[in-house]
């Protein structure tokens, strides 16, 4: 749409106004990771003396096991997006392109958990993993998030949009389903899959409720976790270091950001769009 | 499904050794119609399905059906689950004199009074920005600048703000002021929906504005010629055309507010006294700090209810009012 010269320098100063109101957050936050422990913030932006002895201590455990909570954050978030996307895949493409008896309650089912809070299936999740001992493990990190219904529904979408003919094609040339479904429609619906995956390992990385509750030992907490035992527990009023570990902790999603951000904005549009 | 069963199909169909491009065809029809289904179809069917269709009756469906047997049961901290107490924990909720229950029903006002303030601004700022991007040049560099705060973990997001709106904190300092935002009322409620909408603007812009730039240039033009104002467009043309967008995204935002729990954990504690403990916290707190799950798996679910009315009510009521 074309706009008036003037009414385009408007709508510019309004956009940067707003831009510095976001961005702003961001350098104090670098300039507060910066200061002497426990000195408050006084006048400009930088501390006139930048110190970088929160981040050593961050990196040297002073707040607790960061490494291992960053590699548990990620370890546990690769698998349970590894996870989510191999199952989704195998379940939308059959619901989208197998007629097999069972078919809509499957899909029902699928449709309806879509609007079940997770707060509502907390206390039994979690006496569900006590009973066979995996509270406080890996498994408990991981597997829950494999029942969610989001990722069907995206990729059935999508499954369902593939044309019909490219399948048939490979199938009379004597392909099995499973082939079909490697070489075919996988193929094809890779930018739904790479989506699901980035938000998937998002989702799982930044949860707090359920590895707050499922985890309970030091060395098994996430970093998304880490933060708030640091936080309301004896370094409540160390700002400065509480800061430089929020930005230890953001450094696996900023990388899977600026990998995938168009993947993600892509996703989270057709999120949105779908329903 | 194997060759051999495709050929039998087709002979038993009559089809006198057709060329591939109508077999092609037959194959499209029997499946598209759902006949000829072999016992075959059935079970590869179920073994595409089979692996999420277990995970999905372990992490959803079971714990569903478990969470109301729970419910109907005695707790203790201890010892575990308890006799049988039939519809006791929610009666329990709806008898105003026990302080659990007082609590409870002050929590949901607590969250109520959070949804109320957080999911309207979490539509029109959001729509406001993504008009304003779609409308200028550097798209892009706008989008990732008001997008960038999302990727950041609720704790993270509660350590930064707790961090800026310290009584000797920066925007304290940078506006002159000296307001006790986290530690008084109303303050730390405008912390808290601050500390929330600078977070999750980004998401909610992203589909705003997938949705404004699929709206028809036609349309648009057709009111520009008109002469209608750059606001007047966006109220009369573009707001309308997005409504089904904007649905959704309400219906997201509520939900999200609703489960409202990191931001007040970190950033107020709950406080001051429990004036910001929302319904999630209190859930955790009675479940697992008093151990009482019988409670927390009752309020979970009149949660849950709560949450599925309040998403349904909203669906039926802007959908009526997009028919008029």
């Amino acid at each position: 749409m074309r706009l008036t010269a003037r009414a385009r320098n408007v709508v510019l100063m309004m956009l940067i106004v707003g831009a510095v109101i976001m961005l702003m957050p961001w350098l104090w936050a670098i300039g507060g990771s910066l200061s002497p422990a426990y000195s408050s913030l006084t006048g400009g932006i930088f501390p006139s003396h930048p110190v970088l002895s929160n981040f050593t201590g961050v990196f040297a455990g002073t707040v607790g096991p960061v490494w291992r909570w960053l590699a548990n954050s990620v370890f546990v978030s690769i698998a349970a997006a590894t996870l989510v996307v191999v199952v989704d895949t195998l379940a939308a493409y059959g619901l989208a392109r197998l007629r097999f008896a069972g078919r809509r309650v499957v899909f029902s089912a699928v449709l309806v958990s879509l609007v079940v809070p997770f707060v509502a299936t907390l206390v039994p999740l979690y006496l569900e993993f006590d009973q066979f001992n995996l509270l406080d493990t890996y498994w408990a990190l991981i597997l829950p998030v494999s029942g969610s219904a989001f990722g069907v529904f995206l990729l059935f979408q999508f499954f369902r949009q593939l044309p019909l003919e490219l399948e048939e094609a490979a199938r009379v040339d004597g392909a099995q389903r499973l082939g079909i479904l490697r070489h075919v429609a996988i193929p094809l619906a890779m930018p739904a899959i790479a989506t699901l995956w980035i938000l998937s390992f998002i989702q799982v990385y930044n949860d707090f409720f359920w590895p707050l509750v499922s985890t309970s030992s030091t060395n098994m907490r996430t970093i998304t976790v880490g933060i708030s035992v640091a936080a309301i527990g004896q370094y409540s009023t160390n700002d400065a270091l509480l800061l430089a570990l929020t930005f230890v902790s953001i450094v696996p999603m900023l990388l899977a950001f600026i990998f995938a951000q168009r993947r993600l904005v892509a996703g989270l549009s057709a999120g949105g769009l779908v329903g | 499904m194997a060759p051999a069963t495709r050929q039998a199909q087709l002979s038993a169909e009559g089809v006198a050794v057709p060329a591939p491009a109508r077999v092609t065809v037959a194959f499209g029809r029997a499946n598209a119609r759902g006949r000829r289904n072999g016992y075959r179809e059935h079970l590869q069917g179920w073994a595409f399905v089979l692996p999420y269709f277990l995970c999905f009756c372990a992490f959803v469906a079971a714990p569903i059906i478990f969470g109301i047997d729970i419910s109907l049961h005695h707790w203790n901290g201890i010892t575990g689950a308890g006799p049988f107490a039939g519809g006791l924990q929610y009666t329990r909720l709806f008898n105003d004199s026990t302080p659990d229950a007082q609590r409870f029903w002050a929590d949901l006002g607590h969250t109520a009074l959070f949804v109320g303030i957080s999911v309207p601004l979490l539509w029109a700022v959001p729509t406001a920005v993504a008009y304003l991007i779609f409308l200028a040049p550097l798209k892009g560099l706008f989008r990732v600048i008001f997008f960038a705060p999302v990727m950041l973990s609720p704790t993270a997001v509660g350590v930064l703000w707790a961090f800026l709106l310290g009584n000797t904190g920066a925007v304290n300092t940078l506006l002159g002021l000296h307001v006790t935002w986290l530690v008084s009322q109303p303050y730390a409620w405008i912390s808290i929906d601050i500390a929330t909408l600078w977070w999750t603007l980004g998401v909610n812009m992203v589909i705003m504005y997938a949705a404004i730039s699929q709206i028809p240039g036609t349309s648009v033009e057709a009111a520009t010629l008109d002469g209608a104002s750059h606001f007047g467009l966006f109220r009369r043309i573009v707001l309308p055309q997005v409504k089904p967008v904007s649905l959704v995204v309400i219906v997201l935002a509520t939900i999200a507010s609703f489960n409202l729990f990191a931001q007040s954990y970190i950033m107020t504690g709950g406080g001051p006294g429990t004036s910001t403990e929302t319904l999630s916290m209190w859930i955790w707190r009675t479940g697992f700090d008093i151990f009482n799950l019988g409670s927390a798996s009752a309020m979970a679910f009149v949660m849950g209810v709560i949450l599925l009315a309040i998403g349904i009510a909203e669906y039926a009521y802007i959908r009526r009012g997009s028919l008029r």
